[in-house]
C-alpha cells in the first residue's frame, strides 16, 4: 500500500513531466467518475489475480501483482494527462507475452536443454530408478487389493497360483488368515483392513505408486490397483559418490555434460539440464555446418521479404489500374473474384499450392503442359514459394490500391494531360507517387511480415530442396524456418542450441527493424 | 471449470455496477473468490487424462468414461491435433501432461530418455498374447514400455483387372507395369512413395522394403534385440549397392520411382486405375475400397535374387507417463481395461488396422479377410527403429533417398549421407 | 474500344490466377475419395460426402465458433490496446517516447512460437492460479495473440493518427473537452479506416495461426479451425483431403464476412486520408 502514497507525494512536489498545454484541465465530475471507475476495475482485477496466488503462497506473484496494480493505480488516479495511461495495457501484455519469453529463451541459450536433457537432475534420477525396475522372471503375479489399517496403506494380495494370501506393507510382508476372496482373485475384504473404494484409491495414487514391500531378492510393487509383481531396481543412485551403480557397473555424474558416464563412455540415457555457459552461442558461430549457410539463407531472406513486397504491390497496383477505367465493365464481378484468394486461409492454400506443384501431378505442370520440377531446384523452388505468396498477398494491394486510385482527382491526371504528358508520364508523375503514399504503411508491416513468414516457406517447401550433404539447410530456408528445424526439427530437439541460434535471428531482424524505422521517419519528414 | 471462466466477467460487472452507485471493492471479494473453491473440488475427484490422436480418441471415450464411472472418478479423453510427441515432452515435462498416452512405438526411446514414460510389467502369459513384432516393438532396453494394440506395415496393393497374377519379384512388377503403360492401360508403372507430403524429402518408411531386399540395413542389432548405434549401415558397400538397384528404376533409369510421387498422389492414382500397382499400408484400404476398384493385396517381392523385402512395422500403443497425477489408476487402466480384446476389436472397427492382441487378430480376421493378407505381410517385417539416435538417420536419409531417386551419382550420396548421420550421431551421443 | 479489351484480356489473366487454385480446392472438395487427386480439376464423382463426415466424424462446428471466438476478440482487442498506446506516442511528448517507439518494434521482432518452452512454462503457471486463462482457455491464447500483435499495430495506428491534424483535438479540448473525449469524439471517428485494416490483419493472422493454438490448444472444447483442420492431416499417411477442402472453404466465410463489413471503412477512410495527405 505505500504505493499508494506516491503519486499524491509527487503531485503535492509538483513534479513529473505535464504537458503545458494541461492548462485546460477540466475537474469534471465525467472525469471524477471515470477515476472512479477505474478504481473499482484495478482493484477487482487485482483482488481476483492475488487470491489464488496468496492460497497457494506464491509471493512473487503477489508481489508482481502488487507493483502491477499500484503502477495502474497511479497512473489511472491521478488526474494529470499521462502518457501512461495509454499505454499500460500495451505495457502489460507485451512485457508478460513477449518480453518475458525473450528473456527466458536468452536463458535457455545458456543451457544444453533439449531431448534428453529436461529436467533437474533429481528427475533424471527418479526415471534412471523406476525405468530400472525388471520384473523377476517366472515370479507370481499378485492379485491387489488396496486397504488401509490406521490410515496407513497396506497391500492385501492373493498368489492365484497357491491360494496363499499376504498382507503388505513397507516393513514386509505377512501371511493373511480369514481373506475373504472376491471376485477375479481378488481379496473381497479382510479383518482389520479397510478396503478403499476406487475413487479413494484414485486420490492416494501417488501413495500406491511409491508403496514397496521388501521381499527376499527385491520388493513387490503394485501394477495398477488390481495387480502386483515382485521386482528389482536394476539401477541405484548414491549420494555417497554421486553415482548410479548396477549391473556391476558404476556411471559417474558428469555436470558439464548432464548425464551419467560409465568408464568405457557409456551414458545412461536419462540426462539433466547443466549450465554451459556461452558453448552454444559460440557453437552458432563456429559450427561449420551452421556458420557456412548462415549468409546464404539471410542473403535469400532479404530477397523474399524484398521480392514478396513488390511482386505483389506491383501485381496489385497493376490490377487496380486495369479495372479503373470509367468504360469497364463487369468491375463488380472481376474485383469480386480477384479478392478471393485473400479470404482463404492461407495455411490451407499453402498446402494446396505445394500439391500444385507437383512434377507428375500437380496442376501446374498438367496446364501447362510442362515437366518442371518446381520445388526439386533451388532456383525454380524460390520462384515458386514467390509466385504462393504473390497469390496470396496482391488481393490485398489490389484493394488498397483500388481504393487510393479513387481517390485522386481527376484535376490532377487533366492537369497532367493538358501539359503534354504521355500516359505512362501521367502514371510515374501523378498516380504512382499517390499510390506508394497510400500504400507506404502496408509495404512496410509487409515487409516485417514476410520477413519472417514462416508458414509461406515451411508449408509449401518445408525450407528445401536440400542438398545431399546437408539435411539441415533448404534453398528456401529462412531464417526463422532454419531455426525453427533446428529446435524442433528432426535432429531432435535442441532448444539450447535453437535459442542461441533465435537470439542472432533476434539481433538481425532487430537491426533490420531500426533500420526500417529511421527510413520510415525520413520519409515521413519528406512527406 | 465453467464456474471459473464466469469469474473474471462477474468481477467486472460487479465492478461496474457498483462504481456507479459509489460502492467499490468490497464488493468484489466474493465474486473473486470463486477461482478458489473450484479447484479444490476439481481435486476430491481425480481425473485420469488421456491423450489420443482424433480418431483413437473418439473410440476410447465409452472405454475411458466406463472405467472412470467403475472407480468413482473422472476420465478426460483428450484429442491432441498434431506434434503428438513434442506436445506430450513439453507439457509433461510442465506437469501438464495426461496420466495414458496413445501413440507410436517409436517414440519410445525419446520418451524414456527423457524421463517421461514408465515401464509396464507384464507376466509372459500376458506377453504371449500378443503377435511378436509387436511384443518386440514395445520392448526397449529389456522393459516393456507400452501395451501395444495396433500393427501396420506396408504391403502390395494390386488392380486385379489390370494384373491378375501377383509377382514374384519387383522387376517382374515394373515388368508388368511397364508393359500396361505402353499398352496405354495405365499411366504410371506403379504408385510408391518417395517423398513426404511436404514433397521436399524422401520417405524412409516407405523405401525400406526396398534398401533391405537391395541388401542395405540401417543399424546392426545389439545383444538385447535393440538397434546398435554404432553399427551405422549407411555407407557401407551393401548399402550402395541396395542404392543402385533403387536408381536403375529411378527418374533416370526406369521411370517406375518418382519423387513427385507422395502417399496421398500415389493412392489417387491407385483409385483411379491409373497404375495397376500401389505399396501402402492398411490405412489405405477405405480409400481403395470407395473408389471400387478389384484389388488384392500381397506382401511388398523383393529384387530378384536379393534380400527378403522387409517392411518398417509400427506398432501403436498406450504408454503410462511418469509425471502424470494418477500413475496408479493409468496403470489400472492400461494393463486391464486397455489391453482387453474388446478395446481391441472396437479400434479395428473404427479403422481396419491389424490389431496386436492375437484374439483380436483373429476377430479381425474373420471379419476382413485384408487382415490376414497384411499379417502375411509383416511376416519378414522389422519393428521401426525406437532409440533416440533415429533422429539422426530422418533427415540424412530422406535427403538421400531424394538424390538417388532424382538420379544423382549413387556412391557419393550414399556415403555422404551416412557421414551426416555419423556426425549426428557424435553430436547427440 | 481496342484499350478495353486489353483490359478485358489483363482482368480475366488476373482473375484466372487468383481463382484456379480455388476451383481446385472446390473440386477436392467435391472429390469422394479422400485424397487430393492432383491430377484433375473435375473430380471423379461429385458429392457432399465429405462435408457430412466432416460435420459428424470430428467437433468442427466447435472448432468453427473457437476460431470466431478467438480471431474476433484478439481482433478487438489487440486493436483497442494498440489505439490507445499508438495515441500516447502520437499525441504526447515524453521522456523515452523514441525509445518506447523502437523497443516495440524490436520486442516485436521476436517470434512467438520460437518461444514455445518458455510460454508453456507461462501459461502452465498461470493454469496453476487462473485456470480461466490458463492452458486450453480460448481466453489465455488470446492474450498471447494481443501480446503478439500490439507493437505492429501500435505502430500502423500511430502513423495514421499523425495524418490527423492535431488542430482537431486541440480545438475540442478549448471547448473543454478531457484528452479522453478528444481521443474518442475525434481521433477514433477518424481513424476507423486504419482501425478497420489493423483489425482485419489481425483476424486473419489469427484466424490462420496454428503452431501456438495446437501447443496450447488441445482440448476437443477448445480446439481452432487451424488446429482442428491440420489434425486432418496430420497423419502423413492417411491424411484426409476431402475434408480439409471442405473445412477450408468454410473457414473462408468470416473472413469473407469481417471483410466486407470493415470494406466500407476501408475504402471511405483511404479517400479521407489520401485528401489529407
Amino acid at each position: 500500500m505505500t504505493m499508494l502514497q506516491t503519486p499524491a507525494r509527487r503531485r503535492r512536489a509538483g513534479t513529473g513531466a505535464p504537458p503545458p498545454r494541461t492548462r485546460n484541465w477540466p475537474g469534471s465530475a465525467s472525469g471524477v467518475a471515470g477515476r472512479v471507475l477505474a478504481l473499482g476495475l484495478i482493484l477487482g482485477i487485482a483482488v481476483w489475480a492475488a487470491v489464488p496466488l496468496v492460497s497457494s503462497g506464491a509471493w512473487t506473484g503477489v508481489a508482481i501483482t502488487a507493483v502491477a496494480t499500484g503502477i495502474a493505480l497511479y497512473a489511472y488516479l491521478s488526474p494529470r494527462r499521462l502518457p501512461a495511461k495509454y499505454l499500460l495495457p500495451t505495457t502489460f501484455l507485451l512485457v508478460a507475452f513477449q518480453v518475458f519469453p525473450v528473456l527466458y529463451t536468452m536463458s535457455l541459450a545458456l543451457t544444453n536443454i533439449g531431448d534428453g536433457h529436461l529436467g533437474s537432475k533429481q528427475e533424471a534420477i527418479t526415471a534412471i530408478e523406476t525405468s530400472s525396475v525388471r520384473r523377476e522372471a517366472g515370479s507370481a503375479e499378485f492379485r491387489l487389493t488396496v486397504a488401509e489399517r490406521d490410515g496407513a496403506l497396506v497391500f492385501l494380495l492373493a498368489d492365484p497360483a497357491t491360494r496363499a494370501t499376504y498382507a503388505g506393507t513397507p516393513d514386509g510382508l505377512r501371511p493373511l488368515d480369514g481373506a475373504v476372496p472376491g471376485p477375479g482373485g481378488r481379496i473381497a475384504a479382510a479383518d482389520g483392513y479397510t478396503v478403499l473404494t476406487g475413487a479413494q484409491a484414485a486420490a492416494r495414487s501417488a501413495e500406491i505408486t511409491a508403496l514397496t514391500v521388501p521381499v527376499d531378492g527385491g520388493a513387490i510393487r503394485s501394477q495398477g490397483l488390481t495387480r502386483a509383481y515382485q521386482g528389482k531396481a536394476v539401477l541405484a543412485y548414491d549420494a555417497g559418490c554421486d553415482c548410479v551403480t548396477g549391473e556391476g557397473r558404476i556411471w559417474r555424474s558428469d555436470e558439464t555434460q548432464g548425464r551419467f558416464v560409465a568408464a568405457d563412455g557409456h551414458a545412461l540415457p536419462q540426462g539433466w539440464q547443466v549450465g554451459v555457459g556461452l558453448a552454444n552461442l559460440t557453437a552458432a558461430l563456429t559450427n561449420p555446418k551452421i556458420n557456412a549457410h548462415f549468409a546464404g539463407v539471410f542473403a535469400w531472406n532479404l530477397v523474399y521479404a524484398v521480392g514478396v513486397v513488390v511482386l505483389t504491390a506491383a501485381l496489385g497496383v497493376a490490377a487496380a489500374l486495369v479495372l479503373h477505367h470509367r468504360r469497364m465493365r463487369g468491375v463488380r464481378a472481376y474485383r469480386t473474384l480477384i479478392v478471393l484468394p485473400y479470404a482463404m486461409p492461407a495455411f490451407a492454400m499453402l498446402l494446396v499450392w505445394r500439391d500444385m506443384f507437383n512434377t507428375d501431378f500437380g496442376l501446374i505442370n498438367r496446364l501447362l503442359g510442362l515437366h518442371t520440377d518446381w520445388l526439386g531446384t533451388p532456383l525454380t523452388a524460390r520462384l515458386s514459394v514467390l509466385l504462393v505468396q504473390l497469390w496470396l498477398g496482391f488481393p490485398y494491394m489490389f484493394l488498397v490500391a483500388t481504393g487510393a486510385l479513387q481517390t485522386i482527382p481527376d484535376e490532377y491526371l487533366e492537369a497532367a494531360e493538358v501539359d503534354g504528358a504521355s500516359p505512362w508520364q501521367r502514371f510515374r508523375q501523378v498516380t504512382l507517387p499517390l499510390l506508394l503514399l497510400a500504400l507506404a504503411p502496408l509495404l512496410v508491416s509487409s515487409f516485417a511480415f514476410n520477413f519472417n513468414n514462416f508458414n509461406g516457406v515451411f508449408l509449401v517447401t518445408s525450407g528445401g530442396p536440400f542438398p545431399s550433404d546437408n539435411p539441415t539447410v533448404g534453398a528456401t530456408d529462412l531464417l526463422i524456418t532454419y531455426t525453427f528445424r533446428l529446435a524442433f526439427g528432426q535432429q531432435g530437439a535442441e532448444y539450447g542450441l535453437a535459442a542461441a541460434m533465435s537470439i542472432y535471428v533476434y539481433l538481425i531482424v532487430a537491426v533490420i527493424s531500426i533500420i526500417g524505422f529511421r527510413r520510415t521517419r525520413a520519409f515521413k519528414e519528406v512527406t | 471449470m465453467r464456474t471459473i471462466f464466469r469469474a473474471p466477467a462477474l468481477g467486472l460487472a460487479a465492478c461496474l455496477a457498483l462504481t456507479a452507485c459509489g460502492g467499490g471493492t468490497p464488493a468484489d471479494t466474493p465474486a473473486a473468490q470463486a477461482p478458489t473453491t473450484a479447484p479444490a473440488e476439481d481435486a476430491a475427484t481425480a481425473t485420469l487424462t488421456i491423450w489420443a490422436d482424433q480418431k483413437r480418441s473418439e473410440t476410447l471415450k465409452p472405454f475411458a468414461e466406463a472405467f472412470a464411472k467403475e472407480n468413482g472418478i473422472k476420465a478426460e479423453v483428450v484429442a491432441v491435433a498434431q506434434n503428438q510427441q513434442q506436445t506430450f515432452v513439453t507439457a509433461s515435462q510442465a506437469g501438464k501432461g495426461p496420466d495414458v498416452l496413445v501413440g507410436a512405438h517409436d517414440w519410445i526411446g525419446n520418451l524414456v530418455q527423457n524421463g517421461l514414460i514408465d515401464p509396464i510389467q507384464l507376466t509372459e502369459d500376458q506377453l504371449s498374447g500378443y503377435v511378436d513384432v509387436a511384443r518386440k516393438a514395445v520392448t526397449y532396453d529389456g522393459q516393456v514400455y507400452g501395451i501395444p494394440y495396433a500393427v501396420e506395415n506396408l504391403a502390395l496393393f494390386r488392380n486385379t483387372d489390370l494384373a491378375p497374377k501377383a509377382p514374384q519379384t519387383f522387376d517382374e512388377l515394373v515388368e508388368t507395369g511397364k508393359k500396361l503403360k505402353e499398352a496405354g492401360r495405365v499411366e504410371e508403372i506403379l504408385g510408391y512413395t518417395i517423398s513426404q507430403q511436404d514433397g521436399q524429402s524422401g520417405d524412409t518408411y516407405h523405401m525400406y522394403p526396398l534398401y533391405t531386399s537391395g541388401g542395405g540395413y540401417l543399424f546392426g542389432t545389439k545383444p538385447n534385440g535393440d538397434p546398435d548405434p554404432a553399427d551405422l549401415g549407411v555407407g557401407t558397400p551393401e548399402s550402395i549397392a541396395a542404392f543402385e538397384k533403387v536408381a536403375a528404376l529411378g527418374e533416370k533409369g526406369a521411370g517406375a520411382l518418382k519423387r513427385s510421387f507422395t502417399s496421398d498422389n500415389s493412392a489417387a492414382l491407385f483409385a483411379d486405375g491409373k497404375t495397376a500397382f500401389l505399396v501402402a499400408g492398411p490405412w489405405r484400404l477405405a480409400d481403395v475400397r470407395t473408389a471400387g476398384v478389384k484389388y488384392d493385396v500381397t506382401p511388398v517381392p523383393p529384387f530378384k535374387g536379393g534380400d527378403p523385402a522387409r517392411s518398417f512395422v509400427g506398432v501403436q500403443a498406450f504408454f503410462v507417463a511418469s509425471k502424470g497425477q494418477n500413475k496408479a489408476l493409468a496403470q489400472e487402466f492400461v494393463t486391464n481395461t486397455l489391453a482387453t480384446p474388446e478395446v481391441a476389436q472396437a479400434l479395428f472397427d473404427a479403422e481396419p488396422r491389424m490389431p496386436a492382441l492375437k484374439t483380436a487378430l483373429a476377430y479381425a480376421a474373420g471379419k476382413d479377410p485384408d487382415v490376414a493378407k497384411f499379417e502375411a505381410a509383416a511376416a519378414d517385417g522389422v519393428p521401426l527403429p525406437a532409440i533416440p539416435q533415429m533422429v539422426a538417420v530422418w533427415g540424412p536419409f530422406n535427403t538421400l533417398i531424394h538424390a538417388v531417386v532424382k538420379g544423382e551419382p549413387v556412391a557419393p550420396a550414399v556415403k555422404a549421407a551416412g557421414k551426416a548421420i555419423a556426425e549426428q550421431l557424435g553430436q547427440t551421443g | 474500344m481496342r484499350a478495353l479489351a486489353w483490359r478485358h484480356a489483363a482482368a480475366v489473366l488476373i482473375t484466372a490466377f487468383a481463382v484456379l487454385p480455388i476451383v481446385f480446392v472446390v473440386s477436392a472438395a467435391l472429390n469422394p475419395i479422400g485424397t487430393l487427386s492432383s491430377t484433375n480439376l473435375v473430380p471423379r464423382g461429385a458429392g457432399f460426402g465429405n462435408l457430412s463426415r466432416l460435420v459428424e466424424e470430428t467437433h468442427f462446428w466447435t472448432w468453427y465458433r473457437n476460431s470466431i471466438v478467438v480471431s474476433g476478440l484478439t481482433a478487438a482487442l489487440a486493436v483497442a490496446v494498440s489505439a490507445l498506446s499508438a495515441y500516447a506516442f502520437s499525441r504526447f511528448r515524453f521522456p523515452g517516447r523514441r525509445a518506447g517507439l523502437v523497443s516495440l518494434l524490436v520486442i516485436q521482432a521476436f517470434p512467438q512460437f520460437l518461444a514455445i518452452v518458455p510460454l508453456y512454462v507461462i501459461f502452465s503457471a498461470i493454469s496453476d492460479n487462473w485456470p480461466a486463462f490458463g492452458l486450453n482457455s480460448v481466453w489465455g491464447v488470446v492474450l498471447l495473440y494481443i501480446g503478439g500483435q500490439v507493437g505492429v499495430n501500435t505502430w500502423l495506428i500511430k502513423g495514421f493518427f499523425d495524418s490527423i491534424p492535431r488542430e482537431l483535438d486541440d480545438a475540442m479540448r478549448i471547448d473543454g473537452c478531457t484528452h479522453t473525449q478528444a481521443f474518442l469524439r475525434v481521433v477514433l471517428p477518424l481513424a476507423a479506416p486504419v482501425l478497420a485494416i489493423s483489425g482485419l490483419l489481425v483476424f486473419i493472422a489469427t484466424i490462420n495461426e496454428f503452431l501456438i493454438a495446437s501447443v496450447f490448444l488441445t482440448g476437443d472444447d477448445a480446439r481452432t479451425l487451424a488446429v482442428g483442420l491440420f489434425g486432418l492431416l496430420a497423419d502423413q499417411r492417411n491424411a484426409n483431403f476431402g475434408m480439409f477442402a471442405v473445412g477450408t472453404l468454410l473457414t473462408a466465410i468470416p473472413t469473407v464476412l469481417v471483410f466486407q463489413f470493415l470494406q466500407r471503412y476501408i475504402v471511405h477512410g483511404l479517400t479521407a486520408g489520401a485528401v489529407k495527405g
